[in-house]
């Protein structure tokens, strides 16, 4: 045995945070229409240059779905003056990462230099947008990796449960139904031709948005980005495609086993529709119902799940915003043997009424979102990536601080009423474990139950076994 | 050039060493604490406690009720966390300047004053936790046992590194109170403790902070186990051969390395760049751009400080290649690396991915305050954030091509080869 415990101090009391707001970019559109928000943030020798073409997913061909993400990744891989290997030479002997993939609305190209590398770094990204020739050995190649992604993604419990959700969330007639990637199925029949095609018809700097973030002393950036980009021209008159509406399926609330034989935990996956960022009552009550319900070991799901009867490492849960509405989505895994019971115990914690919320806990999330916001904007990375994030939705930086300002002094009552207007039920819920839990869900009253299991034929989609009964 | 992130070191009179890096920037400061204990100092039938224990280190401690270490620290807008490795347990946490007081009181409450608040309750709460973490990032995951069975390959039965940092199910099961208590007794001290403060504090400030509440811990630090002597190169290329049900066939080639903060690791890490991380690496442009046999492939370097690091290469093969051939192809391109070295434009690229990369790493507050605490706890060397790139800088070609000859020839890898199981029943996920 030790000796005796050392002596210790009261508790500190906590002096009020010092006022934070996000950092105020300068902004300026250049001649092809591209606007640049650029952040100069003493001391970050590692520049983020994050670029949104609005592109939204919805506006690829249907037969070809995935197209969007294969022209992203072929960007740098071969353009009028370089092969695939001379580009990829080019960027690393620069240390110049470049990354590009999509989002709902957008295609998003990602580039990391240090700051003496930013003429080069611009050079080299200038020559992907427009001059991007898209070689077939190449297409082929990215087709084929994104084929092999497919099958992991399948082979990944929680990225299986992240697409038989929004199979079953979103009306199928929604491309949010389908995977952002594309699927098998169209993947598969992605050419040269089409990715050229698509390129032609998306990528433009009209209504796009450039954020650039870091040590910007000594850099005369709007100069340089000005005869960087004159290259990449402004097609007057282009009009991007519709972001989807993200329609919730008419029979999406139900309960979907995914069968994994054998399976020692089950993934789940449970949510129902939420706001966008632009909601009338604002984001903050978003923010803080996020972080009281599953934002934390002592939230309202893992206080139970996790602390009090050990089922899982950890329930997250919050509000997700889309472009248009959004969702409320709680995820995480639960040991198999305990299925039924973390089933029950989840969906009757999610059945909170506001005005079951007390005022300490809204207080405490509220502490919390609102006093993290320093921290987290405390990268480039994080500052661009918010600024391009809040341009692409049509909002401005100041809705940060706005929405920080909100949350500090946001009554308990406009959080209950906003939880109340977006409670989920009838849920949907995904469970990816073995279906001999399938009777015990049926059990708990909650609703049709269907399972499905994976055909091991990789080029089919899931298929239902069978259908359970209706909802009760 | 070193870099010029300004360093300030103390050392309290109960052998806890603090480093204090000023940053104004943002008005938050990180705490980084290393403790010198990990998965390495774990005995047989004993292994995954130093990992469980450091989720007990959540559960309350002798001023502080069960939840409350997160919960105080959260309602303060604090971010927080703790990670065990082989060689070491790292806790964190990042709060506005004005919680620094109150976050450094609750430090020194669990790392001084835990015993009283541990109970056999929160034990077997915390057991099932971990076993749900451990089923979440290995058991339920293809390939997830990876690294585990690469470790079991690359050391020897006995030595620190041959078991996985999260342990087995069985051993867990069979840790009692006795056991946390003795482990806490054994570790936790300021003398096997390092404090990094990043951020919105003085020096002089911020040595008075943590005085205030760390001077009265009085743990005597344990006697360091010492590491054992350098590991040579395998010999006699060991493998495995699992048929699972995984999605494609992939290969690790493990390695052993020399251990970590000397050129000659450096050297190690710059070779596999080469061979296998860049976009450039020799095996991704064989492999994946001209004879399309694989779909990725990737490299990587993991110091540690007992006998031997580790490197690993990970290859996954394309639908309709064969892994006897793409392994072929490995093994040809680490004979070719080891008789040609690096070439100009191969040392180039990694020294600016590494630039890149670790002036990236630096950016942000919690990421600089975790490495200063990893070289200050492992190697005595605070300002090792400054100088690492000239370290990088001054690795020659022929100093690459010299170590890969020696670690990375086929006969020194170790290898997990997965599978894709032929008479997995047909409902299985594929």
């Amino acid at each position: 045995m030790s000796t005796a415990a050392p002596a210790v101090g009261p508790r500190p009391e906590v002096a009020e945070p010092a006022p934070w707001a996000f950092p105020e970019p300068e902004r300026f559109v250049l001649s092809n229409g591209l606007s640049v928000q650029a952040f100069d943030m003493p001391g970050q020798h590692v520049l983020s240059l994050q670029l949104g073409v609005p592109a939204p997913l919805a506006g690829e061909p249907r037969e070809v779905e995935g197209v969007g993400l294969i022209m992203a990744r072929c960007l740098d891989l071969g353009t009028t003056r370089h092969t695939a290997d001379e580009m990829a030479e080019l960027l690393a002997r620069k240390g110049i990462a470049l990354h590009a993939g999509v989002g709902e609305r957008a295609v998003l190209v990602e580039v990391d230099t240090i700051s003496r590398n930013l003429p080069d770094a611009l050079d080299l990204l200038v020559e992907c947008l427009t001059e991007a020739d898209f070689p077939e050995a190449e297409v082929r190649r990215e087709v084929r990796r994104r084929l092999a992604d497919i099958g992991q993604d399948r082979a990944d419990p929680a990225s299986l449960a992240a697409l038989e959700f929004i199979r079953t969330y979103f009306d199928p007639a929604d491309r949010a139904s389908r995977p952002g990637g594309g699927s098998r199925e169209t993947v598969a029949r992605i050419t040269a031709e089409d990715v050229r095609a698509y390129h032609a018809a998306t990528l433009h700097p009209d209504g796009a948005v450039l954020a650039v973030a870091g040590d910007l002393s000594g850099i005369a950036l709007h100069e340089l980005l000005e005869a960087a980009l004159a290259r990449w021209p402004s097609r007057p008159g282009h009009r991007p495609a519709e972001a989807a509406r993200g329609t919730r399926a008419p029979d999406a609330g139900r309960i979907v086993l995914v069968d994994r034989p054998g399976a020692v935990q089950t993934e789940l996956h449970v949510g129902g529709p939420g706001p966008s960022r632009t909601d009338p009552a604002g984001w903050g009550p978003y923010q803080v119902l996020s972080f009281a319900v599953g934002g934390s070991p002592q939230a309202r799901i893992d206080s139970v799940l996790r602390e009090e009867r050990g089922y899982t490492y950890g329930i997250r849960a919050g509000f997700r915003h889309r472009a248009h509405g959004g969702l409320f989505l709680a995820s995480g895994s639960v040991r198999g043997e305990v299925t039924v019971e973390a089933v029950e115990a989840l969906l009757d914690i999610l059945d909170l009424r506001g005005s079951d919320l007390t005022d300490a806990e809204l207080a405490h999330a509220a502490g919390y979102q609102a006093r993290t916001a320093p921290g987290r904007f405390a990268t480039c990375e994080a500052v661009a990536g918010e600024a391009v994030s809040l341009a692409l939705d049509g909002l401005e930086v100041d809705f940060v601080s706005r929405t920080v300002a909100q949350i500090r002094t946001l009554e308990p009552e406009v959080a209950r009423a906003a939880w109340d207007r977006h409670r989920g039920e009838p849920w949907t819920v995904v469970l990816v474990g073995d279906a001999q839990h399938a009777a015990g869900i049926r059990a708990l009253g909650r609703g049709r139950v269907d399972v499905v299991t994976q055909p091991r034929e990789p080029s089919s989609s899931p298929m239902r076994a069978e259908d359970a009964e209706a909802p009760r | 050039m070193p870099l010029d992130y300004p360093i300030a070191t103390r050392t309290l009179g109960n052998g806890l060493r603090v480093v204090v890096s000023p940053d104004h920037t943002v008005p938050t400061v990180t705490l980084n604490l290393w403790v010198g204990v990990g998965s390495r100092h774990e005995g047989p039938g004993r292994t995954g406690l130093a990992h469980l224990f450091e989720h007990l280190m959540f559960q309350g401690s002798a001023n502080v009720a069960e939840g409350e270490h997160f919960s105080l620290l959260m309602e303060q807008g604090g971010t927080l966390n703790a990670t065990t490795w082989f060689d070491r347990t790292n806790y964190f946490e990042t709060v506005p300047t004005g919680a620094l007081d109150l976050a450094l009181w609750l430090e020194a409450d669990r790392q001084g004053r835990l015993l009283e608040a541990v109970t056999q309750a929160n034990l077997d709460n915390q057991r099932d936790v971990v076993k749900e973490e451990k089923r979440q990032r290995y058991d339920n995951q293809p390939y997830g046992t990876a690294i585990a069975d690469l470790g079991s390959l690359v050391f020897p039965e006995g030595h620190p590194y041959h078991h996985p940092t999260i342990g087995s199910m069985e051993d867990l099961d069979a840790a009692t109170l006795d056991d946390v208590h003795d482990f806490y007794r054994r570790h936790y001290a300021p003398g096997n403790t390092v404090l990094t403060l990043v951020g919105d504090v003085t020096p002089e400030d911020g040595f008075a902070a943590v005085a205030r509440h760390f001077d009265g811990l009085t743990a005597e630090a344990p006697a360091p186990q010492q590491p054992r002597g350098q590991l040579p190169p395998l010999t006699a290329a060991p493998r495995v051969d699992l048929a699972e049900d995984v999605p494609n066939d992939r290969l690790y080639l493990g390695f052993r390395l020399p251990v970590a903060h000397t050129p000659e690791f450096l050297a190690c890490a710059v070779a596999l760049d080469a061979l296998g991380s860049l976009m450039t690496s020799r095996l991704y442009r064989r492999l994946v751009r001209s004879e399309e046999l694989a779909t990725s492939v990737s490299g990587a370097s993991l110091g540690l400080i007992d006998g031997a690091s580790l490197g690993f290469l990970g290859i996954d093969v394309a639908e309709g290649a064969d892994p006897a051939q793409v392994e072929a192809a490995v093994c040809a391109e680490l004979e070719r690396f080891a008789q040609e070295g690096p070439t100009p434009v191969e040392l180039e690229s990694s020294l600016a991915d590494t630039e890149r990369s670790w002036l990236e790493a630096l950016a942000g507050h919690q990421e600089r305050a975790d490495l200063i605490s990893h070289y200050t706890l492992l190697h005595d060397d605070p300002e090792h954030i400054n100088t690492y790139l000239d370290g990088v800088r001054a690795v020659t070609a022929e100093q690459v091509r010299r170590a890969a000859a020696r670690w990375l020839v086929p006969d020194a890898r170790a290898t997990v080869a997965f599978t894709v199981a032929p008479d997995v029943s047909t409902e299985v996920v594929a």
